[in-house]
């Protein structure tokens, strides 16, 4: 639904997107991650038509967002970061004005407004001034008006930034639901927000792609290869031997020790969970603990980000 | 088609939800009204509303900025650029439409003046000929679609509202000025001078000569600022 091929962006020289490439299938939430000026915002303004790329491509539901610019626009329903609406218009006044410049018929026009009004918990304001509003339900006025024209693609960009818990897992639920025949795009720094709506995570550090991956599978890749952390109770030489010696062992690096307590850390591939407890036992040790050494999606989201932060490492991996 | 009449019955509609739009409107309405009621509605003098029309079109220049400095950029301060320029909608659009509500606006705010033919024609013995109070209005509208389209193009060439209003005013006042005889200019600029001065035509206006020439050439002015206004939207998105 979304596809955005090689696209870079420049504003005054300033390199703000560098050849990105990722899409967005129906029924399917990817979250765009990074920190704040990664370009995120840049990429989205471009996906959504509202900057130009200087090259590559975009097209939404098939149509070319430069070559078929409107009828791109028409596919997308955007909720821009801090959910901008008219301050002196109503509620009800901004979506009706919203679905006229989609060039909705007006009896549709006021079924979409009542829905969307219901979706997003609004029927309460839907008479008061948006001006009026709290931060809160003013996101919540743009998340109307961007889902009332039933888009298949939907653009969000930090949709939950101004909610409270409660309101932020109404939207949470709410995406979950619209995505099901739809594409979505959701843009946020927050990792716990994209872990737990999207089906994939795209993250980004100084205008790059670092990483394009679904957060389970990202999670047990770096299980897979974290290193084993092993505490034991006996002779500690006999006990380093005795792990080195495992098949698939490749390096057994002694931690801490306290009297008989005996710290490894063990890095080899497969699991070898088994073959290290077997060894330990066979060399006559007490086993205390046997744990893989697992990063968080937040250790794994930091590392990236930070790589990215030193020049020096940045030509380097993903 | 149906786009630009949303922006810009939105755009009208918005005036009269801030106070901007009263202020602009009643302001102008008691200008007018003082100017009526002292210098026009005069027992024993021929009744003729020339000096309401002068005054008038002097008053568009402070209170079509006030109305055009918001037209963009308070969108672009706020942020509703955003959405507005992500919809299904051409930046033509976005700006004829715009251009339309505020002049909507401007005719509103002038509608209730109607009432001073009115009053003339019921009271006044002779009646007030018809023919300059027709091409009076005609001319008001002119002079009022030439400033609103500069407008339109400074209001989308800053987020600063002030900016925009100031931008708008100073180029209004600097045109009649050059383009009037006030300052020495060199012949062959003076010849061109004439040629784009507005003060002739609507001294033409006003005496209730319709001069084709004249309303071809303050729509031409017109068009030509909202071009620019076009360019300017245009250009935003590529910067």
């Amino acid at each position: 639904m979304i596809h955005v091929q090689g696209v870079s962006k420049s504003f005054g020289g300033i390199r703000a997107v560098r050849d990105v490439t990722f899409e967005v299938a129906r029924g399917e939430v990817v979250g765009l991650l990074g920190a704040n000026g990664a370009g995120k915002s840049t990429t989205i303004r471009m996906v959504t038509g509202f900057v130009p790329a200087d090259s590559g491509s975009i097209s939404i539901n098939g149509f070319d967002t430069l070559d078929a610019a409107l009828s791109a626009r028409r596919q997308v329903g955007y909720l821009p970061e801090s959910a901008p609406s008219y301050a002196e218009m109503t509620t009800r006044d901004y979506l009706d004005f919203r679905g006229r410049l989609y060039g909705m018929p007006r009896p549709a026009r006021r079924a979409a407004i009542d829905q969307s009004l219901a979706r997003c918990d609004l029927a309460d304001v839907a008479r008061r001034r948006v001006g009026q509003l709290s931060r809160g339900y003013r996101q919540r006025v743009g998340l109307a008006a961007a889902i009332m024209h039933d888009p298949p693609v939907l653009v969000l960009d930090e949709p939950t930034s101004a909610l409270d818990p409660r309101q932020i897992r109404h939207v949470r639920t709410l995406v979950r639901d619209l995505a099901k025949d739809k594409a979505v795009l959701v843009s946020s720094h927050i990792l716990p927000e994209v872990e737990q709506t999207c089906d994939r995570i795209v993250v980004m550090a100084r205008g790059r792609i670092r990483l394009n991956a679904k957060p389970r599978e990202l999670l047990a890749k770096h299980r897979a290869s974290a290193p084993l952390v092993v505490q034991v109770k006996g002779d500690g030489e006999a006990a380093r031997r005795a792990f080195a010696s495992i098949e698939g062992v490749a390096s057994v690096e002694a931690g801490a020790s306290s009297g008989n307590w005996h710290t490894f850390t063990v890095r080899g591939t497969g699991s070898l969970e088994e073959a290290v407890g077997a060894a330990a036992v066979r060399a006559g040790l007490g086993l205390r603990e046997l744990t893989r050494a697992a990063p968080s999606l937040e250790r794994i989201f930091l590392e990236l980000i930070e790589g990215e932060e030193d020049p020096g490492k940045a030509e380097g991996g993903a | 088609m149906k786009a630009l009449w949303a922006i810009a019955t939105r755009e009208f509609r918005s005036f009269f939800r801030i106070p901007l739009g009263w202020v602009a409107v009643s302001l102008y309405l008691f200008l007018a009204g003082l100017i009526f009621a002292e210098r026009i509605l005069i027992s024993g003098e021929p009744s003729s509303l020339r000096y309401f029309f002068g005054v008038s079109g002097f008053l568009l220049l402070p209170v079509v900025p006030a109305v055009s400095m918001r037209l963009f950029s308070e969108e672009l301060k706020s942020g509703t650029i955003e959405p507005l320029m992500t919809s299904p909608v051409g930046d033509a659009s976005i700006v004829l439409g715009k251009f339309l509500g505020a002049a909507m606006f401007l005719v509103a705010m002038v509608l209730p003046t109607l009432a001073y033919p009115a009053i003339l024609m019921a009271v006044s013995d002779p009646r007030p000929d018809p023919g300059p109070i027709f091409a009076g209005y005609l001319s008001l509208a002119l002079l009022g679609l030439v400033y609103l389209a500069v407008g339109t193009l400074a209001s989308a060439l800053t987020s600063n509202q002030t900016l925009a209003f100031l931008g708008t005013f100073l180029f209004l006042l600097l045109y009649t000025l050059v383009t009037s005889d006030i300052v020495g200019l060199p012949p062959w600029a003076a010849r061109w001078a004439a040629e784009l001065s507005l003060g002739p035509r609507l001294v033409d206006f006003a005496k209730g000569v319709i001069d084709s020439s004249h309303v071809v050439f303050l729509l031409s002015l017109a068009s030509f600022f909202l071009l620019l206004a076009y360019v300017a939207v245009q250009t935003r998105r590529w910067r």
